[in-house]
């Protein structure tokens, strides 16, 4: 009886219906992977969180009793995200157990095989500005232009903000997708202000000199925007996302997970 | 002058490590030049480019396969592509040699008669980075074709170069880094060669890395030297193109990619080219406002020498949907009572609205709405297309259903004229999505902004996706006349042929010919998988052969819901089949 419910178990995890695939089915590999006690976590090392990300990921190795086996996720996209989920679900297919440095964000573009973890941490977006008369968006001129980091969550919360104020009262933005051609636009007077991820911000400044002169204010009267930064695993691996999960949890619990926050530099909270 | 190619020799001269020529018999080939007078007036049993001819008809004066053999077709021969991915490859033909091309830049020469592998070349792909998967992705779907001229192929890559290749050999005869990989430029169009010069589009107009610059280039064909390149996001000549950005500079556009290969007017010296849609998809994203956001979704005449733009036109302002107009442009000559007209004909953009312009001028002479379509609500008599205000988003989250979808309506499957019937035969999808400007970082902090469509579902009280619709053209307006409506969709590019017909195929693996003057479906055959790519044809030794790509088809895949019942291989499958009518005993 156990054998029969196992082979019909196996035989829903192997049929699909007969429908096109995200990703061409000759890239997907079916083969179960036997790799003992390990785990294998795709980071984008491109991504400026993924320092983070992978010390992350070792603590969550560790409490599962893991070892982690590290390789890339795929980046590089363009700015419409497109090709990004099809290169994710043959990457998760082949390479990936766990993906980490994901933004989980309310109504989410994630399709039904991932599964998104339970959120690690939260991390909000910051208003950067040169002129040190500015302490809050409000003291910007509404005819400056300010920089949005292009289809982030913090872009977002701009427009939304934006759209709800009456003409004359909205300020100008211009979307960027390279920050540091943003930054140089702040520092040449085209951008009165930057809105963008913190993470971002601290490695901007990190890597140009002098840069002690550009201060975070408070983006009143729009709101703060953040990301909340978790894992995806594959939907068929219902039981590992439990454990993660389990794992994510206790790393919250003990500050483990506070005190990698300390040590990069990431603002914002534990979980979310 | 003449190549005469024996085995031995060629073994010797292409012994290099990309370049595999292989003979099976010890056969004597000759291989004329491709040259000018031949691309401009094509022998009638070669097809030596993406659409056959430097006007894009895609059509064919051999008319020994005709309406009364037609049924009669048999396979002569079979090949499996050499790679994976979605099958967009067009055999072309000269001396009875075929070329074909798949994904990853790998070309291939074939006995055009027996399908014998004469030589292949495998373009060394610089290896990409894992973390950089996009250009992964671009390799499997490299849709451009490759174009005889001279004693050599064409190639544009992935990776961005321009290869020149021996056409006896396959051996490198150069090869440029026409733009620069590492900041997301890669071809997907393939190249137009006439007068010397191979001039093509590079596309990866929407990563970061290109902000600003998405080009039509010229090179020469002998060296490889760029020539000129004109800029479809920024035109300091015209000031009117960079106020239609609103406030955006430059330097914060993307988008404005062509991706179908140009058309050559010869009188004018004047090229052709659609383009594409603007990015980012949405106004409320890309901070245009009510801009037209030129030259997106236009098409371009430019000066083929010089790259100077003569003149343009835009098929659809204001894009919010990304429903791009860079499909193919067809040069259609007519003459009515003693005047000659030349046109631009074209359903240039995926909302499938049929355009015909003055060739000369750029001046609007008709349109004609094929499938369904809400996204635009009026064109006036001067041409000015007027959108739909109430499918653009004012927030960031909200919905509207957009017919037709983000796959088309129109897609890169091309459309075919026919001087016989004066006819436009043109193979389309009716279908909608919901599009959604969305905002969400995949991976935290990065820059992939979106669009989320919907799945394609068709217009409410239509329930046949596929529309084969010829168009009947002149001067003073198209007209529909036949349509051809099925339940599948077409996956195909379409030809015309003088034996009037018209070949195309679908998702549910079918070629079919219909007659090009009635629409009834002549001869029809199902093969392994959606068939793909662009048919062609050509003659060798007296007979005709139908060459027919079949593979994997991402059309078919996203379209696959409308038509459940039409289950879709899950292997790729990606061949050509040759077919041709049996011999006869006399």
């Amino acid at each position: 009886m156990i054998f029969r419910s196992l082979l019909a178990l196996v035989f829903a995890l192997n049929c699909v219906p007969a429908r096109g695939q995200d990703a061409p089915q000759m890239y997907l590999d079916n083969t179960r992977k036997i790799q003992g006690d390990k785990i294998r976590v795709c980071v984008d090392d491109a991504a400026v969180g993924a320092p983070f990300d992978r010390a992350v990921a070792e603590e969550i190795g560790k409490a599962l009793f893991l070892d982690v086996v590290f390789d890339q996720s795929p980046g590089g996209f363009p700015i419409s995200g497109g090709g990004f989920l099809e290169e994710l679900q043959i990457r998760m297919n082949k390479n990936c157990d766990l993906v980490m440095g994901m933004s989980l964000q309310t109504g989410n573009l994630y399709p039904d095989w991932v599964s998104p973890t339970r959120v690690y941490a939260t991390v909000p977006y910051v208003l950067a500005v040169l002129d040190p008369r500015y302490e809050t968006l409000a003291d910007i001129p509404k005819e400056h232009f300010i920089g949005t980091a292009l289809g982030s969550s913090g872009e977002w919360a701009f427009i939304t903000a934006m759209g709800q104020r009456p003409e004359g009262q909205r300020w100008k933005r211009l979307p960027y997708a390279d920050k540091s051609l943003m930054l140089r636009r702040l520092r040449d007077g085209q951008l009165s202000g930057m809105l963008l991820w913190q993470p971002m911000l601290q490695q901007l400044l990190a890597e140009e000199p002098g840069g002690g002169d550009v201060k975070i204010i408070a983006p009143d009267p729009i709101q703060v925007a953040t990301v909340r930064v978790g894992g995806l695993v594959s939907s068929r691996d219902s039981f590992l996302r439990n454990q993660i999960d389990s794992a994510i949890d206790a790393l919250i619990q003990d500050e483990t997970i506070a005190a990698l926050m300390d040590e990069f530099g990431f603002a914002g909270m534990p979980g979310g | 002058m003449q190549f005469y190619l024996k085995p031995s020799i060629l073994t010797l001269s292409a012994g290099l490590a990309f370049a595999s020529p292989v003979f099976a018999q010890d056969d004597e080939r000759v291989y004329s030049p491709v040259t000018d007078e031949m691309i401009m007036n094509p022998p009638a049993g070669d097809w030596l480019m993406w659409r056959g001819t430097i006007d894009n008809h895609g059509y064919s004066n051999l008319d020994t396969i005709n309406k009364d053999t037609v049924a009669d077709l048999e396979l002569a021969w079979a090949w499996p592509m050499a790679d994976v991915g979605l099958q967009q490859t067009t055999a072309l033909e000269h001396d009875g040699i075929m070329f074909i091309n798949t994904n990853n830049s790998i070309v291939q020469a074939l006995d055009a008669k027996s399908g014998d592998l004469l030589w292949e070349y495998r373009h060394a792909l610089a290896e990409v980075p894992k973390s950089w998967g996009y250009l992964n992705y671009q390799s499997r779907r490299q849709k451009n074709s490759i174009a005889l001229y001279e004693d050599k192929v064409y190639l544009t890559t992935v990776d961005a170069k321009i290869v020149a290749l021996e056409a006896t050999t396959g051996k490198t005869v150069w090869e440029t880094q026409a733009f620069d990989n590492s900041k997301g430029y890669s071809y997907t169009v393939g190249p137009l060669v006439v007068n010397g010069k191979v001039i093509s589009a590079i596309s990866g107009c929407s990563i970061a890395g290109t902000a600003g610059g998405c080009f039509i280039a010229a090179h020469d064909a002998e060296t490889g030297e760029e020539l000129w390149r004109f800029n479809t996001l920024d035109d300091p000549n015209n000031p009117a193109q960079g106020e239609s950005w609103g406030d955006v500079p430059p330097e914060n556009r993307w988008g404005g990619t062509p991706w179908a290969v140009g058309s050559y007017d010869p009188e004018t010296n004047m090229t052709f080219w659609g383009v594409g849609m603007p990015a980012p998809y949405a106004e409320l994203v890309r901070g245009s406002g009510d801009g037209d956001v030129l030259y997106t979704n236009s098409t371009l005449a430019l000066d083929a020498d010089s790259g100077e733009l003569k003149w343009y036109f835009q098929h659809l302002p204001r894009d919010n949907w990304d429903l791009d107009s860079p499909f193919e442009r067809v040069l259609v000559d007519q003459e009515v009572d003693g005047k000659k007209h030349k046109m631009v004909v074209s359903v240039p953009g995926k909302n499938g609205i049929a355009f015909a312009l003055d060739r000369d001028t750029g001046e609007y002479l008709w349109s004609l709405e094929t499938v369904y379509q809400n996204v635009v609500t009026k064109i006036d008599d001067d041409g000015k297309v007027h959108i739909n205000e109430d499918l653009v988003s004012s927030a960031v989250g909200e919905s509207h259903l957009a017919c037709v979808s983000v796959s088309g309506g129109k897609l890169w499957q091309a459309g075919a004229y026919s001087p016989r019937t004066g006819s436009f035969y043109v193979p389309l999808t009716e279908a909608c999505n919901t599009t959604t400007p969305i905002q969400t970082e995949f991976t935290a902090g990065n820059s992939t902004g979106s669009l989320k469509f919907g799945p394609r579902v068709l217009p409410e009280g239509i329930d046949q996706a596929g529309l084969v619709d010829a168009i009947s053209v002149n001067p003073e307006q198209g007209t529909h006349a036949w349509q051809h409506r099925q339940r599948t969709i077409p996956t195909s590019s379409v030809i015309a042929t003088a034996g009037g017909l018209v070949f195309g195929g679908d998702a549910g693996r079918y070629i079919k010919a219909w007659d090009d003057t009635t629409g009834e479906v002549l001869w029809s055959q199902r093969l392994n998988a959606p068939i793909g790519g662009s048919p062609s044809t050509f003659e060798v030794d007296g007979e005709q052969y139908l060459v027919v790509p079949t593979g994997y088809s991402a059309a078919a895949s996203s379209a696959a819901s409308m038509f459940p019942e039409v289950p879709l291989p899950s292997g790729a499958g990606n061949s050509i089949f040759v077919f041709k009518l049996p011999k006869s005993d006399g």
